[in-house]
């Protein structure tokens, strides 16, 4: 850990601009972020600086503070402490504001899954204050989008796990935000559906938008994301673009190295039929 | 594995008190509650051992027939009946069916209110001192009792279980449960007609129902007090034949129960356009109403929180049938004191999907206001009727101004409050999904308790209204009745918007801490 801190594509605390800050505000910067539940310190002092424009992997061990990063920078869930702006917005200053300019997906979390897909993604409209013929035109532009058309009249409940991504992935693109937050988008998705949001998602960035994801899948973020950060233990063990955090090694290998806690051992004789 | 288990439950169950004090207390008030009622019945039945045998039997049999049919009833209607161990949870593990069973009804008969019927239903054996044969055969009538209750319970709830798990099943349930409600006027006509003199046909009625699944087990001692040899041999075989069913359908629920998914869905009817989308206004407040709207008419569990309503219909007829009718009389103000605090349940009905609520930035007021006008819409139509109808069928017209005043005044009130209440405290209720009769994870005595405190703060609020209702209906006076139904309305609509409002600043306040409660209570 304490070799980790000494990194140089560490930020230093105080939030240092990313390598490749455009004019403007960071799409996201977090400083010294801290969350603790009852003894547990899930989040312990984070810095972290996503640059406009970027399309951005969090990547971590279970437990590492992924989620209670994103569910804070989003205004789901309050800091214990430190200070987090989205495009120069203070997310827990001037929530609402903040809120328009963010598009979330979150993991663990339940849908209003009893609408239909057409309706659900309808109410997010709504909900975010545009009238309705404008939501109406973007709901139909998302559901061709996301190849839901067909579905739209089902219930979210009946969707299968990637149908669902997608079409929490459709609520939180409604509003046109500036900031995609996307907690784990990829989880029980198939590889086809995972390669069309992908796109969709590549799309959304080289149209101006930011894009956050947190993943288990190395690979995919290795080859997906220009940034990464590595994050465990709640602070940021390496960021920076994607190159300069692997160190031309894979990105897996690096975050074993990073993170440790690897083992080398069989399990127990029990274990072995052979 | 029946030892297992059966220590598994007490641990959860003193897992439990460690977790929450609140959870002790409000055990500990129900074990005193059941002792008192267990000192009564041992009572009881001495007593009735100097009685002839007709009476002892007539007893056993209807409080008997009853013990089943409260088994049966009463965790259908009361979301805190224990189920810590439950199938779905054994689900994974290697057991099989038969064992699981077996294991499954010593658990149940063994916590407080097995117990509590087991002990009873053993003390009828006080009522046979005086007769040998029954006294000797009375001890196995109640365990078989005491069994049919348990069994009885637990095939109902596998039954119910794994039918729910379809989803158009529960769609149906949820229509099933306003039934009673349509049925209304004509069952109050046809219960108030056939019940005039019940009292000296109970031993006629007693011996009825022994015949039936429900009272043969109990009826055994009796009819071999009463010298009924072949009676009470020809009801041994007919609540044999009664546990074996039961054990025969839990048997086999258990089995389908042990290896369907938990969720199975299909079987879904794809609909077209926005439905009430479509018909609300296209602005937050009027998003929430649609998405309550539909809510209302998909998921069960909103339908299932109106349960009460019939039962207060069916009481109130009863009551009336007998004589008195002050409880149908009250019948609009009670639908607007259970409507008002309906709403109580509503963001733990959302669980995490609230989360979309907070993310989307929507304003605390708006969220408020979309879900009481959705509810309006249904309740203050029902709260009329419940006042008008019973009061012309009851020939006492005059006093509608009075009573509607009353009711009007509870049902605003209790949108009110209930939404301010919601966003304080979190009802335990079953999660999306679930049959809506299943038991919540985690219910405590503290949410049971904050639900009561809101009540009562709605009827202090309303006392105005109250007290020139029942001056109105008291007195005959007109005038009064009038002032009441102004009061009532004109007060209830202040209060209902300062609770609007004053709801929506504190969920804008305190929306991240109310979905961490959310996350932690969808954990659990």
């Amino acid at each position: 850990m304490t070799d980790a801190a000494a990194d140089p594509v560490v930020p230093a605390p105080g939030g240092a601009p990313g390598p490749t800050t455009p004019s403007g505000a960071p799409a996201l910067q977090i400083t010294g972020l801290r969350k603790a539940f009852g003894q547990k310190l899930a989040v312990d002092d984070l810095h972290l600086t996503v640059p406009t424009g970027s399309f951005y992997g969090l990547v971590g061990p279970n437990g590492a503070g992924k989620t209670t990063t994103l569910s804070m920078a989003t205004g789901l869930l309050r800091p214990d402490a430190g200070t987090i702006t989205v495009l120069g917005t203070d997310v827990w200053r001037d929530t609402v504001r903040a809120k328009s300019l963010v598009g979330v997906l979150s993991d663990g979390v339940a849908l209003f899954d009893r609408l239909t897909g057409e309706q659900l993604v309808t109410y997010h409209g709504l909900l975010n204050g545009i009238d309705r013929e404008t939501v109406a035109q973007r709901t139909g532009d998302l559901l061709d989008l996301l190849d839901l058309r067909g579905a739209a009249g089902t219930l979210v409940v009946d969707y299968s796990a990637g149908m669902t991504k997608k079409i929490a992935l459709a609520c939180a693109l409604v509003h046109a935000p500036r900031l995609l937050v996307l907690d784990e988008p990829f989880e029980s998705v198939d590889p086809i559906s995972a390669a069309n949001i992908r796109d969709i998602l590549a799309g959304y960035v080289s149209g101006g938008g930011t894009v956050i994801v947190s993943s288990h899948s190395m690979d995919l973020v290795q080859r997906m994301c220009d940034h990464v950060a590595v994050v465990a233990a709640g602070r940021v063990l390496a960021a920076g673009t994607t190159d300069e955090v692997r160190r031309g090694s894979t990105l897996e290998d690096r975050f074993v190295e990073l993170v440790g806690g690897r083992q080398h051992n069989e399990g127990p004789s029990w274990l072995r039929t052979s | 594995m029946v030892a297992h288990l059966l220590s598994l439950r007490f641990r959860l169950l003193v897992n439990g008190f460690k977790r929450s004090t609140w959870q002790l207390v409000g055990a500990i008030i129900g074990l005193v509650y059941g002792l008192g009622l267990l000192a009564a019945i041992f009572a009881g039945m001495v007593g009735l051992s100097f009685a002839e045998p007709i009476w002892g039997r007539t007893v056993a049999v209807l409080a008997g027939a009853l013990a089943v049919l409260g088994w049966l009833v009463v965790p259908l209607l009361l979301r805190g009946f224990d189920q810590s161990v439950s199938v779905a949870k054994l689900r994974s593990f290697p057991l099989p069916p038969q064992k699981l069973l077996v294991a499954l009804l010593v658990v149940g008969l063994l916590g407080v209110p097995g117990l509590v019927t087991l002990l009873a239903a053993l003390s009828t054996t006080l009522s046979w001192i005086g007769e040998p044969v029954a006294f000797l055969t009375a001890p196995f009538a109640a365990v078989l009792g005491a069994l049919t209750c348990v069994t009885a319970a637990r095939a109902l709830e596998s039954v119910g279980a794994s039918l729910a798990s379809g989803r158009r099943y529960r769609e149906v349930m949820g229509v099933v449960v306003f039934v009673p409600v349509l049925l209304l006027g004509p069952l109050v006509a046809v219960v108030g007609s056939s019940v005039a003199s019940i009292g000296d046909d109970l031993p006629s009625i007693a011996a009825v129902v022994s015949w039936t699944p429900l009272g043969a087990a109990w009826s055994i001692p009796g009819d071999l007090a009463l010298g009924l040899g072949l009676e009470a041999l020809a009801k041994t075989g007919i609540a044999l034949a009664t546990l074996g069913v039961l054990l025969l359908l839990w048997r086999r629920a258990l089995a389908v129960s042990l290896v369907a998914a938990p969720t199975s869905s299909g079987g879904s009817s794809a609909s077209k356009g926005l439905g009430p989308f479509a018909r609300f206004p296209g602005t937050p407040t009027g998003a929430v109403a649609a998405r309550t709207a539909v809510y209302w008419l998909r998921d069960p569990r909103y339908g299932g929180s109106l349960v009460a309503l019939p039962v207060l219909v069916v009481v109130g007829a009863f009551l009336a049938a007998t004589g008195s009718d002050w409880f149908l009389v009250t019948l609009g103000p009670l639908f607007g004191a259970v409507l008002g605090i309906t709403l109580c349940a509503e963001i733990s009905y959302d669980g995490t999907a609230f989360a979309a609520h907070l993310s989307t930035g929507v304003s605390g007021v708006a969220d408020r206001a979309g879900r009481v006008v959705t509810l309006a819409l249904f309740a203050v139509p029902v709260v009329v009727l419940a006042t008008v109808v019973p009061l012309v069928l009851l020939d006492r017209a005059g006093d509608v101004p009075a009573l509607l005043g009353v009711a009007l005044g509870l049902l605003l009130t209790g949108f009110g409050v209930s939404s301010i209440a919601s966003t304080r405290f979190l009802m335990p209720v079953p999660a999306a999904g679930e049959s809506p009769f299943k038991t919540p994870a985690g219910s405590t005595f503290k949410s049971q308790l904050g639900m009561y405190v809101a009540w009562a703060i709605v009827f202090a609020l309303s006392v105005p209204e109250i007290a020139l209702g029942v001056a109105g209906v008291v007195t005959g006076q007109l005038w009064l009745g009038l002032a009441s139904l102004v009061v009532g309305i004109a007060l209830g609509s202040v209060l209902l918007v300062v609770g609007v409002r004053r709801g929506g600043a504190s969920l804008d306040r305190r929306g991240p801490e109310l979905l961490a409660a959310l996350r932690n209570a969808q954990g659990s």
